[in-house]
């Protein structure tokens, strides 16, 4: 070991050395606020956001930072960089630290977990960053703004779907859930019970847990298939266990019996959006990336130097045949 | 590795010159050339320096104190010639036990610790067992230890994150724990790191200093020879995995306080990044070769390489490229280094 004291030694003096030279003036003195009026430079100022993405392996987080990127490009001032978690509390509490020291004007995270993330979010507000939460929250009031969707009244309005359109006469419903213990999944299927409810002639037959995956969603509507001799309706908690039942149907040849309806529409290729301009799904419901009204709510703040909202919601949109090419079409304005 | 060892050689080497010292700490200067870069390739604001700013460098050595706690104790069983997959799933059950013990069954501090540490020896010990004594090799034994650990933790907790918050009342866990996650001396050094030097600096004089150690490099330079000549080479398998999956649990519980949050989901791929930490460091896969200075080196080398990477805002994509390029760089390295 005594070889290695020299070089380890020599390592330690260097950064030490190194640490005295660059001091550490932080911008907490000159701001103490972080509700943006003292970050607001006005359309003259340059500004870097960092975005802290939970998972860009789900389509929809990969779609959110797309959004936020392609708004952000319209905003002259603004240059936005991103960090990936994947999946993992203990990076993405690192990715935002390192945002802390690069001395970003603005950050925006979509936490993986609020427990775990709320210290390190609250270090980023308490230091003058401005904070957006977009789509899970954070606990606490430590941040500027949360934009997300309801994901009780996305259910809601689902189920009211299912009554009015599809089956106004009654009729069978089977339901296929999320992950066991999500909150979404909770949510999407409190809704929907509120939303079947004006029409007692509808009866959920059955209901399986899909996982939020294709594959699982299929498997589970092999069982749900050979138990129940007719189903009118598939409610799926997300597009892509509605697109593995529609599999599962198709198979046995029965898909033309039943509507399958799903939630999420993302507006890229393998999305919902295209699902049911395809025809293999009737209908499915927005669940907004939070993209672009984050890049806007950001503008506010630093560019217009205004307030915004503590809490935005963001409504959900109806996807059927009828609109859906338009739909895709606008969200991708240049493809 | 096939040669005999009869005493810590690997990190008692004497002679060779310049390049075999080069060789010899291939981790410690290759964490210098890091560490020289990552200055030169710094981002700077008003003329500072950002990644040797005091706040950063503290955040690379926190961020890195969990792996390098699991580290070291894969350095022990790689030593041996063995592998333990199962690190990260005791890391998960550990964080879990912690939060459990403490919030909902509001024990006390130590008695929490003492039995989460508890559960990582016993799993470990079980595991060194089953490859020993039954002769199943540790990947399979410990692939297979990965799923109990992770389906436990899941179990422990319901297959929720048991979040944790601190204070004296029901469903609270005792303040003395949220210390584990502070930082001290004027607010610098965050504990964990400073259970990490700990267990460092105990490992490395540990392999100095006890006859055991010898025992360790024999049975990983030829475990039939080793035995042969008297070594008690079950009982070395027992004893290194008994302290792996300790070391593991001991990273869980620094885990749990940092997010203050103990989830069955954490610590996914953790084994992964260890193991890597420990090949950086110029410990050899066959067994038998290596040191924990390495190790250390090793993982803060990888450590100073994700701070810098993301201070630099490269895509996290290439980031993974890049990772992997120097992991296979410095196993290649390992083969070049003249054999003693």
């Amino acid at each position: 070991m005594r070889n290695l004291k020299l070089p380890l030694a020599a390592a330690a003096v260097a950064a030490l050395v190194l640490a005295g030279c660059g001091t550490t003036s932080e911008r907490t003195s000159d701001q103490p606020s972080a509700q943006g009026a003292k970050a607001c430079k006005g359309a003259d100022g340059k500004y870097v956001i960092g975005m802290s993405q939970a998972n860009v392996a789900e389509p929809y987080r990969q779609r959110m930072d797309d959004d936020i990127k392609a708004a952000a490009a319209e905003v002259p001032q603004f240059e936005v960089k991103f960090a990936d978690a994947a999946q993992d509390n203990a990076k993405q509490v690192a990715d935002v630290e390192n945002y802390i020291t690069q001395q970003i004007d603005l950050l925006i995270i979509s936490p993986n977990e609020a427990k775990p993330l709320t210290a390190v979010v609250k270090k980023a507000y308490d230091k003058g960053i401005p904070v957006l939460v977009l789509d899970r929250k954070v606990e606490g009031d430590a941040y500027t703004g949360f934009i997300g969707g309801d994901n009780v009244q996305i259910g809601t309005e689902a189920g009211k779907y299912v009554a009015e359109k599809v089956l106004p006469n009654g009729g069978t419903v089977v339901e296929l859930k999320g992950l066991a213990g999500a909150t979404p999944q909770a949510e999407r299927n409190q809704g929907f019970a509120t939303g079947i409810a004006a029409n007692p002639k509808i009866k959920i037959i059955a209901t399986a847990s899909g996982d939020w995956l294709r594959e699982k969603g299929q498997a589970q509507m092999d069982a749900l298939l050979k138990a129940n001799p007719k189903i009118d309706v598939v409610y799926a908690h997300n597009d892509p266990m509605a697109e593995g039942a529609y599999l599962a149907a198709k198979a046995v040849g029965r898909e033309k019996e039943m509507k399958f309806i799903g939630i999420d529409a993302l507006p890229i290729p393998s999305g919902g959006i295209k699902a049911v301009e395809q025809g293999r799904l009737t209908a499915t419901f927005t669940y907004p990336t939070n993209g672009k009204e984050a890049i806007a709510a950001a503008k506010k703040l630093l560019v217009d130097c205004t307030t915004i909202d503590k809490t935005q919601t963001l409504p959900t949109r109806l996807i059927d045949k009828a609109n859906a090419a338009a739909i895709y079409a606008e969200e991708n304005p240049t493809g | 590795m096939t040669d005999v060892q009869d005493k810590p050689a690997a990190i008692a080497e004497t002679g060779g010159g310049v390049v075999a010292t080069l060789f010899r700490f291939q981790s410690v200067f290759g964490l210098l050339a890091v560490f020289v870069a990552a200055i030169i390739f710094s981002p700077r604001r008003d003329g500072q320096i950002l990644f040797v700013s005091a706040d950063n460098l503290a955040n690379v050595v926190r961020a890195v104190s969990e792996i390098g706690i699991i580290a070291v104790g894969m350095t022990f069983v790689i030593l041996i010639g063995g592998i333990d997959l199962s690190v990260g799933a005791v890391l998960g059950l550990a964080a879990v036990g912690s939060a459990v013990l403490m919030v909902e069954s509001d024990w006390g501090f130590l008695p929490s610790v003492v039995v989460v540490l508890l559960i990582g020896l016993v799993f470990g010990a079980l595991q060194g067992m089953a490859t020993s004594m039954i002769g199943i090799q540790s990947f399979i034994v410990t692939l297979a230890g990965l799923q109990i650990a992770r389906g436990l933790a899941r179990i422990w907790s319901d297959g929720q994150g048991v979040a944790i918050a601190y204070g004296d009342g029901p469903d609270e866990a005792p303040e003395s724990f949220a210390i584990l996650g502070e930082r001290t001396f004027g607010g610098l050094v965050p504990i964990p790191v400073l259970i990490f030097a700990v267990v460092a600096i105990a490992a490395v004089v540990f392999l100095r200093v006890s006859a055991f150690s010898r025992h360790l490099y024999a049975v990983g330079g030829n475990e039939k020879a080793a035995r042969l000549s008297g070594v008690p080479v079950t009982r070395v398998k027992i004893a290194v995995f008994a302290v792996c999956g300790l070391l593991a649990a001991l990273a869980g519980i620094v885990h749990a306080v940092q997010l203050n949050q103990g989830s069955p989901n954490d610590g996914i791929g953790y084994e992964l990044d260890a193991i890597a930490a420990v090949v950086i460091g110029g410990t050899s896969l066959a067994g038998g070769r290596g040191s924990v200075a390495g190790t250390v080196a090793g993982a803060l080398l990888l450590g100073v390489l994700n701070n810098i990477l993301a201070l630099n805002n490269i895509d996290s994509n290439i980031q993974l490229l890049i990772k992997g390029l120097v992991i296979v760089a410095a196993a290649a390295l390992q083969r070049l280094r003249p054999t003693s």
